[in-house]
């Protein structure tokens, strides 16, 4: 398991990180999202150890993160890093080995990946040769050929074609399942991360908004939330405004109060007409992102 | 893994990229061909060279005397061609007229006002020793007795000092360690900012420690340098041998190993600075502002070492050599020309070795704090607070 524990860094006046703390198992495919400047970069930095936090602690297995572990570890950073005159199977392979690889092991292993990420016949060119997503290939590769013991990567997804994410997606997957290797990446596609992910974190100004499973916390909301159509009546009916406890999101669907009973929201709605519809809502972690976001940032303006 | 592989991973990779790029072969292409031909041209230039002389003659004692002069002329690095005239004033006409450079007539030396000394020496001996030894064997002495008596075996030449050999190799070796630790000081700061624009430095710094990162690439450029600076003084010192173009002093050894010895130690203290100003930049483009007082101190050194050439006892190379930005430029070429006291010589390189200590801690300090920084270039007030 790698824990962060009550992570805070400080830039001048702003706070990137407030406390920050999560933790993933090994083997989780794990989200990261969070709007821009809410700190995702600044927290894989500290785990990763290319930035030092003012407080607080990352462990891994238990133990705290020491640099002999973190070695073990692989980054994608958010600005892609390569050496552009350097070849991209030596470049591989010197990650490898200053990822801790003998040499021929490290050669091994960067044929192996270039072959897995479809860069086998540019081995020889030097990486400023190759188009965008295909450096983006080796960047990856950089953060795979040591055989990580866990994956931290910073907006893997972002200028990758359609073809590009489900290769990546794949990787990933394959990697976290096989190996058992906590992949986290960081991401603004929220359908990607809801469709690839175990569990995420929510962050939002340098603190956590909400962290598990997404199946637990899409469904934790789905408890509140209930689809309801009445024939012939769209938008939201006069009746609704009479069923205590029930707030009508749109759309036909509303948010019940705790210890509202839903089925008096169904009996308002049958008075009013026939019921073609009506069950639990379960939002995407989209909805449910803008909806947590939201209610945090309401919660900080009322303090 | 241990440090010192992360250190031989790093230069291995500085090593093999410079070996790699057209540019360092090239320039080390070109450095090698001008220290060869500076050698040359100061052989061809130098006072070794010998005269020619052609000499008339009128009548058969002048012609002994030319004939003597003939084949004495080699001791005076001369070389001497006979003509012979009818009348003297034939003879006088021709070296009027420059077909010849002086003429022997009964008693007489016919030259140009002012005749060089050599030629004039050269045949006032000829015809002391002509005269001499006809006046010897007219009282009858035999010709060993005569010869005796006017050849008794030469004084044994002590040289004292040191010949012009001395101050050329002073020059050559000012330029080419000036070149040398400018040239790879500044392919540090570049290959720093490089790491920085391209954000790799981010990659390697997940792996590795700064200092780690640092230390390889100092060295492994150092190394470049090193292999550099070895062939040209090599090619320098075997073209000297070879063509026999320039008398080397017996101090030549010593200053090239000198050569050697500073630039090592001026590379590492320069290298660590110039680390320093490649770190506190993020655009390639600012390198050469960022380094411009290094590069400045290192012209300093070049201007002093070349400008004591002929004074190396002066005030100001003594100075210099106690002043470590300055002492690899001025130091060996004072070796080379003997002007060099041995604990001088000491107290400069344990000075040299402090600085360099002392700039590379300090160096490994800022290097750490600022080179994931991106943004506008620091001053040198805050990258100061940064190594406190
Ligand atoms: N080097 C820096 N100096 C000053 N402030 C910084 C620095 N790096 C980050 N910040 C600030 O810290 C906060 C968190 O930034 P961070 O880059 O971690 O956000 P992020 O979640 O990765 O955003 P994005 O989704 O846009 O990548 C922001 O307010 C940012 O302005
Ligand atoms: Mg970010």
């Amino acid at each position: 398991m790698l824990e962060l524990d009550e992570l805070s860094k400080r830039y001048g006046e702003t706070v990137a990180l407030d406390r920050l703390g999560f933790a993933v198992d090994e083997g989780q495919a794990f989200g990261f999202v969070g709007p821009n400047g809410a700190g995702k970069t600044t927290a894989m930095r500290i785990v990763i150890g290319v930035l030092a936090a003012d407080a607080g602690e990352v462990r891994w297995r238990g133990a705290p993160l020491d640099a002999e572990t973190r070695r073990r570890f692989g980054y994608m950073p958010e600005e892609r890093g390569l050496y552009p005159k350097m070849a991209v199977g030596q470049q591989l392979a010197y990650l490898g080995e200053l990822h801790g690889m003998s040499d021929p092991r490290a050669r091994e292993s960067a044929a192996l990946w270039m072959k897995r990420l479809g860069i086998a016949e540019r081995a020889d060119d030097k990486v400023e040769e190759l188009s965008l997503g295909n450096q983006q290939r080796v960047q990856l590769g950089t953060a795979l050929v040591h055989e990580p013991e866990a994956l931290i990567l910073d907006e893997p997804f972002s200028g990758l074609d359609p073809v590009g994410v489900d290769v990546l997606s794949e990787v990933l997957l394959g990697v976290a399942r096989e190996r058992g290797v906590p992949v986290i990446f960081s991401s603004h596609q929220l359908e990607l991360v809801e469709r690839l992910c175990d569990a995420v974190a929510i962050i939002r100004a340098g603190r956590l908004v909400a962290t598990g499973g997404v199946a637990e916390l899409r469904a934790e909301r789905a408890g509140r939330r209930w689809r309801l159509e009445v024939d012939g009546a769209p938008g939201t009916p006069a009746w609704a405004a009479r069923v205590a406890g029930a707030t009508p999101l749109g759309n036909d669907v509303y948010e019940l109060a705790e210890d509202t009973d839903p089925q008096g929201l169904l009996d308002a709605a049958r008075a009013a007409g026939p019921v073609t519809r009506f069950g639990p809502e379960v939002p995407t972690l989209a909805e449910l992102f803008r909806d947590v976001i939201g209610r945090d940032s309401e919660r900080e303006a009322a303090r | 893994m241990s440090g010192r592989r992360a250190i031989y991973l790093t230069s291995r990779r500085e090593v093999r990229e410079g070996l790699r790029s057209r540019a360092l072969i090239i320039s080390t292409g070109i450095q090698v061909a001008i220290v060869v031909a500076i050698v040359i041209v100061a052989g061809i230039t130098g006072g070794d060279e010998t005269n020619e002389y052609d000499i008339g003659y009128v009548g058969s004692d002048a012609k002994a005397v030319v004939d003597e002069a003939r084949s004495a002329a080699s001791a005076f690095d001369a070389e001497v061609s006979p003509r012979e005239y009818a009348d003297p004033a034939a003879a006088r006409a021709a070296v009027d007229g420059e077909d010849i450079d002086a003429a022997i007539a009964g008693r007489e030396l016919i030259a140009r006002t002012d005749p060089s000394d050599t030629l004039t020496s050269l045949l006032q001996s000829s015809s002391r020793e002509v005269r001499g030894s006809e006046a010897l064997r007219s009282r009858g002495l035999s010709e060993r007795e005569i010869d005796a008596a006017l050849e008794p075996p030469p004084l044994a030449l002590v040289e004292v000092g040191e010949g012009s050999g001395g101050s050329r190799i002073a020059f050559i070796g000012s330029l080419l360690l000036y070149v040398a630790i400018l040239s790879f000081g500044i392919a540090v700061a570049t290959a720093v900012v490089v790491e920085k624009s391209t954000r790799v430095v981010e990659v390697i710094l997940a792996a590795i420690r700064p200092v780690q990162l640092l230390t390889g690439k100092v060295l492994g450029i150092g190394l470049l340098g090193l292999c550099q600076v070895t062939l040209i003084a090599v090619a320098g010192i075997a073209t000297a041998l070879i063509t026999g173009s320039v008398d080397l002093p017996d101090s030549t050894a010593g200053a090239a190993v000198l050569v050697v010895v500073y630039f090592l130690l001026g590379y590492l203290m320069y290298a660590a600075a110039f680390a320093v100003s490649g770190a506190i930049v993020s655009r390639q483009e600012d390198v050469q502002s960022a380094s411009a007082p290094l590069t400045i101190l290192l012209i300093a050194g070049y201007l002093v070492a070349i400008s004591t050439i002929d004074s190396p006892d002066s005030t100001i190379a003594e100075i210099s050599t106690f002043f470590p930005p300055l002492a690899p430029m001025v130091v060996p070429g004072r070796a080379a020309q003997g002007a060099l006291p041995a604990w001088e010589l000491a107290v400069s390189i344990v000075l040299m070795l402090a600085a360099t200590v002392l700039l590379l801690w300090l160096a490994a300090r800022i290097y750490d704090r600022v080179v994931l920084r991106m943004g506008a270039p620091l001053k040198l007030r805050q990258v100061l607070r940064l190594a406190r």
